[in-house]
């Protein structure tokens, strides 16, 4: 029996997913510095707001990761006037909130990608956003996911951090909803063992179809900062932000 | 602005190694020397007495920044600073409060050209000149400066010719006349743009017609016209680009959209192949040469005399 690492399936995935990928207006086709979008993308984004969790929010809170597979779930949010959370690439300037009522609607495209949200996006300070409404849908993107929801193979790991950021406001709970957009080349039909900061998703939304997994044991989320020192968020603004809150010392 | 003093933001740790240490401090040595001082670094001698180091500690200390491209070391001759690399980092430095973050890139003005605080003020009076509203077909940069006159051109019906970010896709050409007012600021950004216009290769681009009219960013520009751009001189390589296929003449109004501290008055032998014509910044319109009225009808020529 032939042993498929992950990096394997990272590589097979990314050549099928060069065919149908669009790429990214800095980083063109390099997978490792970016989720991309994909042809229907559309399709998932349509299915997303068909999702229990979206239509039921009530006065809970959306979260959507700066992946370019969901822009144009964006445009529809704010063409649907629903304000959502979304952090700014790499997570290097913290959480903003998009109210899409500030938003003239020639603007809806614009605000909808990443070089356009920052002139209509507010800051939320950490201590700001911990006094909101807990989240009830967070969207990302990704490189793979697994048939159990493990998302695996980009690396970075800014989605689980901003679970973990938001888990430690108090912000998510038995109720939050975690949906992954990825074409349907990006999905493994396999068990993947999952670590212990990873965030096993809930749905997996593709332009063909939207697949529920149950995720009804998954362990409230944490930061785990022995983990921390040495990485890529060592430095953001939000740890020290989040390690004030906590009453924890600077790293 | 005159290229004052400037300290070398960046600190160095107390632990770090001794090499590290000196090159910091040759590095604000270099950052505070004058322009105008073409003269080489002093000694090595001198060098170890003035930071009481070995000649090993020095040498690796200057290797490194020969790799990263602030010194230079002529067989024989000395070691001299580059300039460009120096003007470089003196408006890196500047630019911190007057930068707009990049969309992926945030404030690492290694990797793009920046938009500004006053941008909006610099973008008017590149509208408001003859050469703007007389031209049809516009290049302009992939640089956030200038997306607002990108806008400005696809709502004003212009044609503009936009390079991917890098040049690593070619092209993209977009038509104002066919982009709805709803998509105008849409196809406006480096996000946008290639959903609204054709992309193209080297050689397609013979078939756009004439450019009428440069429109670009920069690192840095001088007051005398040089364009200094971020290392890799797209712009230098682009404009070679269109003169050889003969869609831009050498006397192609060339305009710079930069921060106020982004103009640097003392002479720089940028290795720039257009002549900027026009810089417009958030404080006022620099008018280096006039494509109508300007006696020097070839300042491409001009500028090779100066290299």
């Amino acid at each position: 029996m032939t042993i498929t690492t992950t990096d394997d399936y990272r590589e097979r995935i990314w050549a099928e997913l060069a065919k149908v990928a669009r790429p990214d207006s800095r980083f063109h086709w390099d997978f490792s510095s970016f989720i991309c979008d994909f042809e229907g993308s559309e399709k998932c984004a349509d299915r997303v707001l068909e999702l229990d969790a979206f239509k039921n929010r009530g006065d809970r809170q959306v979260f959507i990761t700066p992946d370019n597979c969901l822009e144009d779930l964006r445009y529809k949010m704010i063409k649907a006037g629903v304000p959502f959370v979304m952090t700014t690439y790499g997570i290097i300037r913290g959480f903003y909130r998009l109210d899409p009522a500030k938003i003239p609607a020639s603007d809806h495209r614009y605000a909808a990608t990443l070089d356009g949200f920052d002139r209509y996006a507010e800051h939320l300070p950490l201590a700001t956003l911990k006094c909101s409404r807990p989240f009830a849908l967070l969207v990302t993107g990704g490189s793979a996911v697994s048939s159990n929801g493990v998302r695996f193979g980009k690396g970075h790991g800014y989605f689980d951090f901003e679970w973990a950021v938001l888990s430690e406001l108090g912000l998510t709970d038995q109720f939050s909803v975690v949906a992954d957009v990825v074409h349907d080349c990006q999905f493994v039909n396999e068990v993947m063992p999952a670590e212990r900061h990873d965030v096993a998703v809930d749905w997996v939304v593709t332009p063909t179809r939207a697949m529920h997994i149950d995720q009804s044991n998954r362990q409230r989320g944490r930061v785990y900062w022995e983990m921390v020192p040495g990485t890529e968020f060592e430095h953001l603004g939000i740890v020290a932000e989040l390690r004030e809150i906590l009453g924890l010392k600077p790293l | 602005m005159a290229l004052a003093s400037t300290g070398e933001s960046e600190a160095v740790a107390d632990d770090a190694p001794l090499y590290e240490k000196v090159r910091h401090r040759l590095t604000t040595l270099v950052l505070e020397r004058s322009l105008s001082d073409a003269s080489p670094l002093p000694t090595e001698p001198r060098l170890m007495e003035m930071f009481g180091v070995s000649r090993g500690t020095l040498r690796r200390a200057i290797d490194e920044m020969v790799r990263d491209g602030l010194l230079s070391a002529e067989q024989g001759r000395g070691t001299f600073v580059n300039q460009e690399e120096r003007v470089r980092r003196v408006v890196w430095e500047r630019l911190r409060d007057a930068a707009r973050p990049d969309s992926r890139f945030d404030l690492d003005l290694h990797d793009f050209v920046p938009d500004f605080n006053g941008g909006e003020e610099a973008t008017k009076r590149v509208v408001a000149l003859t050469e703007w509203k007389s031209a049809g077909t516009i290049f302009c940069a992939p640089d956030n400066s200038v997306e607002r006159l990108r806008l400005a051109a696809i709502r004003a019906g212009k044609k503009i010719l936009v390079p991917t970010y890098g040049l690593r896709r070619g092209f993209v050409h977009l038509d104002g006349n066919k982009i709805d007012e709803a998509d105008a600021k849409h196809a406006a950004t480096l996000d946008g743009m290639e959903k609204y216009g054709r992309r193209l290769g080297p050689g397609d681009l013979r078939n756009v017609g004439a450019i009428d009219l440069l429109v670009t960013g920069a690192t840095a520009v001088t007051s005398d016209g040089r364009h200094i751009g971020g290392g890799q001189r797209y712009l230098a390589l682009e404009w070679m680009m269109m003169l050889q296929l003969g869609i831009v003449h050498s006397n192609v109004p060339v305009v710079a959209v930069v921060h106020e501290c982004q103009v640097v008055d003392e002479m720089v032998e940028a290795q720039a192949d257009c002549l900027l014509s026009h810089i417009a910044t958030n404080a006022r319109m620099i008018d280096v040469w006039s494509p109508a009225t300007d006696s020097h009808s070839n300042p491409a020529k001009k500028l090779r005399r100066v290299r």
